[in-house]
């Protein structure tokens, strides 16, 4: 979610809570007789307030599963996970005293940094992200489909080389026409090459641009750098006769967007690969926060 | 052919070529020259035709200053003629490559069948090579008649076919117009054929010696069912009485008689055909199959419980809140209307049915059983057309209508459904039936209002002008009703109406229309509220449209949206939620893609965008699919799943959805009558067509509220480009 000018009033409303739980905690600290902890009145009230805000902030999950029932729209809902989840941190600390604590609650401690931690790089990713992602892949396409269209690249790449084979046609290449004609049709010829540009070109495509064209995010390929093959093509087009440039044209727009994909891949992974660590931690931290309240409460 | 010149008995002594000859004064040289076997080349003369003389290729030498045309001059005693001298050949071959020089070679006549008489002509007297510069205004074609062609290009102004329609047929229809090269026939005021009172007899194609008039073969269709009629056969038949021999001896195989038995199916809902039929003997059941249900939202609890399972929902189960005028009859392709209750109705000798197939090629709107062993003329679309337009076959159709369907016609419009039977008996005889041509105009914006029309047949564009473009307000299928806010307002036309395929109307005069809302004040306060209601919605779509600049708005391709599904790419993570809630919503199956156009940093999404100009509804063959009030596109229940409407839809974005559902089909009660208990229940599956619907069951569609990232956002294309101008 984009963090913009709308977010003023949460980020408002967030700060005040704040304050207000950190004016009471001044008084708390400077004049209890005790160190402040998790056991005190405001302690446990402020464990408690901490792990409900936790438990709001999970509760999105839910809510993104069960996407048509009418209890508020999800943009409130994302934007309450942000601001109340990040509340929540704060009033942890104010419940431990600022203390790490030792065993389950330093367990709960580092869990829920990492947590917090996670989810404020990953607020950061969705701010920046998908505008990187507009920018940097203009042919994208959904992502699911990604295999998919992987898949007809190849396809129509291996198309363009069907015809380049000694038992057809004598090495000939069928070859595109280079535009639309008048008739707004393409037409095809046939170019007959030299046995030894033919095998350099059968070469190339075997040996280059098929593997990486039919491997998923094959970037240490050395296709996936745009100027490597930029300068592989410029080479092929010197050794090719002028009619076949069309072809070649061809090769070289499949593999751009190639690397389209590979590129929305691996955007798309880092936009999306911090959940992997936010949200199972999450879950545990709430599993085991409940665990400790559970203890505290039964055994203090 | 001879001349009333002198006495029959007298006769006339002359020399052609050197040959004595004796022929009836009076006689033409052309004639004489005929009779004795010396022929002399000619274009604009038929033997069945006056002479006109004005190709003058049948110049002869007759000894005087001039050379003179054969055909119109009469033979004189001691006429000495010599029809082949070098100087009278040259003078042809002049004229020739003079015509040459102004038609297109091959025309059509010599592409097809290699016997254009002018370019034969040419050939034989080596006038192929043109030395004189060709016209630089192409003269054009008119496409506009289902069974000839013109060729305007391809004209010699021989007159021929002039003559043929005036003297031979005595129809009047074509005549000359314009003077030097913008001289060309014409179809009576200048007409398009198509739309002029030709009716078809194909006289003229006959007469014509290139290929300005050429027979327009129904391209792809072939009618293989039935037996072939010889000419004589179909003249016999009443149907076909005052239809040209001409025209039917041509289109041999257009017309087959068909011999059905009973229960035999003559064609099922949504089948795509372009044939019409007319039953001369028995009768024939036509009913709608598919169950009369529309596709519903999930909501309420078993939206809560997340019940994947979207179902098709009847009326009374689930009534939607914009259908307050609920259609009692479902108008379908046929001169009958059928009951949403009982979709059943029977056809008799004498009735028409599948026009609007056979004419626009829409699929078949209900299914067609012999309810008794039957035979029917099935014909394709240029027989049709010369019926229609055969004056003898329009009276009785008109008669028939006016006898057996009209009332029906005039009850299935809810505003009307108070009319008395003496009302409308006083009526019958006073409506008019109009029929329009393609895109001929009904009426303007701003004229007069004169008249209510109720669509019988096709589809009538209803559009509204603005600054800087036209607003398509709807496509009014058969069963609908237009003209009556001129009636009810200021007198004068608020929208433009016109024709989008071959429209038939039932016109009602102004004055009978006053008397309606004079006798029954009912429907004058209904229609008094229908009308303040779309004027009311007129003007606040009028300011809506009126800021808008158009001219960017078409370039982005987006004028015609109503209602776009917008992601803020910036935003957006591409999570989908927007397209799994809009699954969620539709049983599993989304309505959306997110995919599509790219405008700056905003994706327009795959999703129905409410179209200005919807041409999702056109050809509907059972009128299903609709504007709401509020001008957003909806699927009524009885929709046949024929598909048509996703076919054209210009970006995809309506769908085919299959239905399983339970119970005895439609077709199995027609067997049994209506109001059987027993029939069989069965489950089979059905298609529906469907398209978002913007969730209307909620305030809000369900991709929008489900975006966590407010990247979604469905907005009308106005504001979506004051956006995109304010950035």
């Amino acid at each position: 979610m984009r963090i913009d000018h709308t977010h003023r009033p949460s980020a408002f409303w967030t700060t005040v809570l704040f304050l207000v739980a950190a004016l009471a905690y001044v008084p708390y600290a400077l004049f209890s007789r005790r160190a402040p902890s998790g056991s005190s009145a405001l302690g446990l009230a402020y464990g408690i307030a901490g792990y409900g805000l936790m438990i709001f902030a999970a509760l999105l999950s839910l809510r993104k599963k069960y996407r048509i029932w009418r209890i508020g729209r999800a943009q409130t809902w994302m934007r309450g996970h942000l601001w109340l989840g990040l509340l929540s941190y704060p009033l942890i600390f104010f419940h431990a005293g600022f203390s790490a604590g030792h065993g389950l609650a330093r367990l709960l401690m580092v869990i829920l940094s990492v947590v917090v931690v996670s989810g404020i790089i990953g607020a950061a990713l969705q701010h920046y992200m998908p505008r990187l992602m507009t920018e940097r892949v203009p042919m994208e396409t959904i992502y699911n489909q990604i295999d998919r269209v992987q898949k007809q690249l190849l396809s129509e790449a291996d198309q363009l080389l069907a015809s380049l084979s000694p038992e057809k046609s004598e090495y000939g290449l069928i070859v595109p026409a280079s535009g639309p004609t008048e008739t707004m049709t393409t037409t095809s010829t046939l170019v007959r090459l030299a046995a030894a540009t033919s095998l350099k070109l059968r070469e190339t495509y075997d040996q280059t641009i098929r593997p990486y064209l039919a491997h998923r995010g094959s970037h240490r390929q050395t296709m996936a750098d745009r100027h490597t093959s930029k300068a592989m093509f410029a080479q092929l087009r010197t050794v090719t006769p002028e009619s076949v440039r069309p072809l070649i044209d061809d090769l070289e727009n499949i593999c751009e967007e190639k690397r389209d994909l590979d590129r929305q891949s691996r955007l798309h992974r880092v936009l999306h690969g911090w959940l992997l660590v936010h949200i199972p931690l999450a879950y545990l931290l709430l599993a085991l926060a409940a665990v400790h309240a559970i203890m505290a409460l039964r055994y203090s | 052919m001879t001349h009333p010149a002198g006495p029959a008995s007298s006769t006339v002594q002359l020399t052609i070529d050197e040959q004595a000859i004796t022929v009836p004064a009076g006689t033409t040289v052309f004639d004489a020259a005929r009779m004795h076997g010396i022929e002399i080349p000619v274009l604009c003369h038929q033997q069945n035709e006056t002479p006109a003389g004005v190709c003058r290729l049948c110049v002869v030498d007759v000894g005087g200053r001039a050379y003179q045309a054969a055909c119109v001059r009469p033979v004189e005693p001691g006429m000495v003629v010599r029809t082949r001298t070098q100087e009278v050949e040259a003078a042809r071959k002049t004229l020739l490559e003079l015509m040459m020089s102004d038609h297109p070679a091959p025309c059509i006549r010599q592409q097809n069948t290699g016997d254009c008489e002018l370019e034969s002509l040419a050939q034989r007297y080596g006038a192929q090579e043109i030395r004189y510069p060709r016209r630089d205004v192409i003269r054009g074609r008119d496409d506009s008649s289902l069974t000839i062609l013109v060729d305007h290009a391809a004209c010699i102004l021989c007159d021929r076919c002039v003559r043929a329609c005036a003297d031979l047929r005595n129809n009047f229809v074509i005549a000359r117009q314009g003077k030097g090269y913008d001289a060309g026939i014409a179809f009576d005021m200048g007409d398009p054929m198509g739309g002029s009172t030709c009716v078809s007899c194909g006289e003229c194609m006959v007469s014509c010696p290139t290929g300005a008039l050429t027979n327009k073969v129904v391209v792809g269709q072939k009618l293989e069912w039935g037996t072939s009629c010889e000419t004589e056969e179909l003249l016999s038949l009443p149907v076909f009485h005052g239809v040209s021999g001409t025209f039917l001896e041509l289109n041999r195989g257009s017309v087959m008689m068909r011999r059905i038995k009973k229960g035999e199916v003559l064609f099922r809902e949504g089948e795509y055909g372009s044939t019409a039929f007319y039953i001369l003997e028995g009768k024939i059941d036509v009913f709608i199959a598919s169950p009369r249900a529309h596709v519903n939202t999930e909501k309420g609890a078993r939206g809560f419980l997340n019940v994947l399972k979207n179902k098709l929902v009847g009326r009374q189960e689930s009534p939607r809140p914009e259908e307050n005028l609920l259609r009692t009859h479902i108008s379908i392709d046929a001169p009958v209307e059928l009951s949403y209750d009982y979709p059943v109705a029977q056809l008799s000798p004498g009735d028409l049915f599948g026009e609007m197939t056979c004419m626009n090629f829409y699929p078949r709107s209900a299914t067609a059983r012999a309810a008794t062993d039957c035979v029917v003329l099935e014909m394709l679309r240029n027989v049709l057309d010369v019926l229609q337009k055969n004056k003898n076959f329009r009276a009785r159709l008109e008669n028939d209508y006016r006898l057996r369907a009209l009332e029906t016609h005039l009850r299935t419009v809810p505003i009307f459904a108070s009319l008395t039977s003496e009302f409308i008996n006083d009526l019958r005889h006073r409506v008019e039936l109009v029929r329009y041509a393609p895109g001929e105009v009904i009426f303007r914006q701003g004229d007069v209002a004169d008249g209510f029309y109720l669509v019988r047949i096709g589809f009538v564009k209803v559009s509204e002008s603005y600054p800087g473009g036209e607003l398509v307000l709807s496509y009014l299928s058969k069963g609908n009703y237009f003209g009556e806010i001129g009636l009810l307002g200021a007198g004068k036309r608020t929208a433009t109406c016109s024709a989008l395929d071959h429209v038939e109307v039932v016109r009602i005069a102004a004055e009978d229309f006053q008397k309606i809302l004079q006798q029954f004040p009912d429907t004058r306060a209904q229609l008094e509220a229908i009308s303040a209601e779309r004027l009311r919605e007129n003007q606040a779509r009028f300011q809506r449209v009126s800021t808008v600049p158009v001219e960017e708005f078409l370039r982005q391709g987006l004028m015609e949206a109503q209602n776009l599904l917008v992601l803020d790419l910036d935003r957006c993570t591409r999570c989908d939620q927007c397209v799994t809630a809009c699954a969620d919503s539709h049983g599993g199956v989304t309505r959306l893609i997110r995919d599509g156009l790219r405008l700056d940093r905003y994706l327009i999404a795959t999703s129905c965008r409410h179209c200005r100009d919807p041409l999702c509804m056109v050809g509907c063959p059972v009128g299903a699919i609709r504007r709401q009030n509020s001008l957003e596109v909806i699927i009524e229940d009885w929709c046949i799943g024929c598909g048509l409407c996703a076919n054209n839809c210009p970006y995809g974005n309506i769908n085919l959805q299959e239905f399983r559902v339970d119970g005895p089909a439609n077709e199995e009660l027609v067997l049994l009558g209506e109001g059987q208990e027993h029939a069989k229940k069965r489950a089979r599956v059905v298609r529906k067509a469907t398209s978002c619907n913007l969730c209307n069951d909620y305030p809000e569609p369900s991709c929008v509220y489900a975006c966590p990232h407010d990247a979604a956002h469905r907005v009308s294309a106005t504001d979506f480009f004051n956006q995109m101008v304010k950035k």
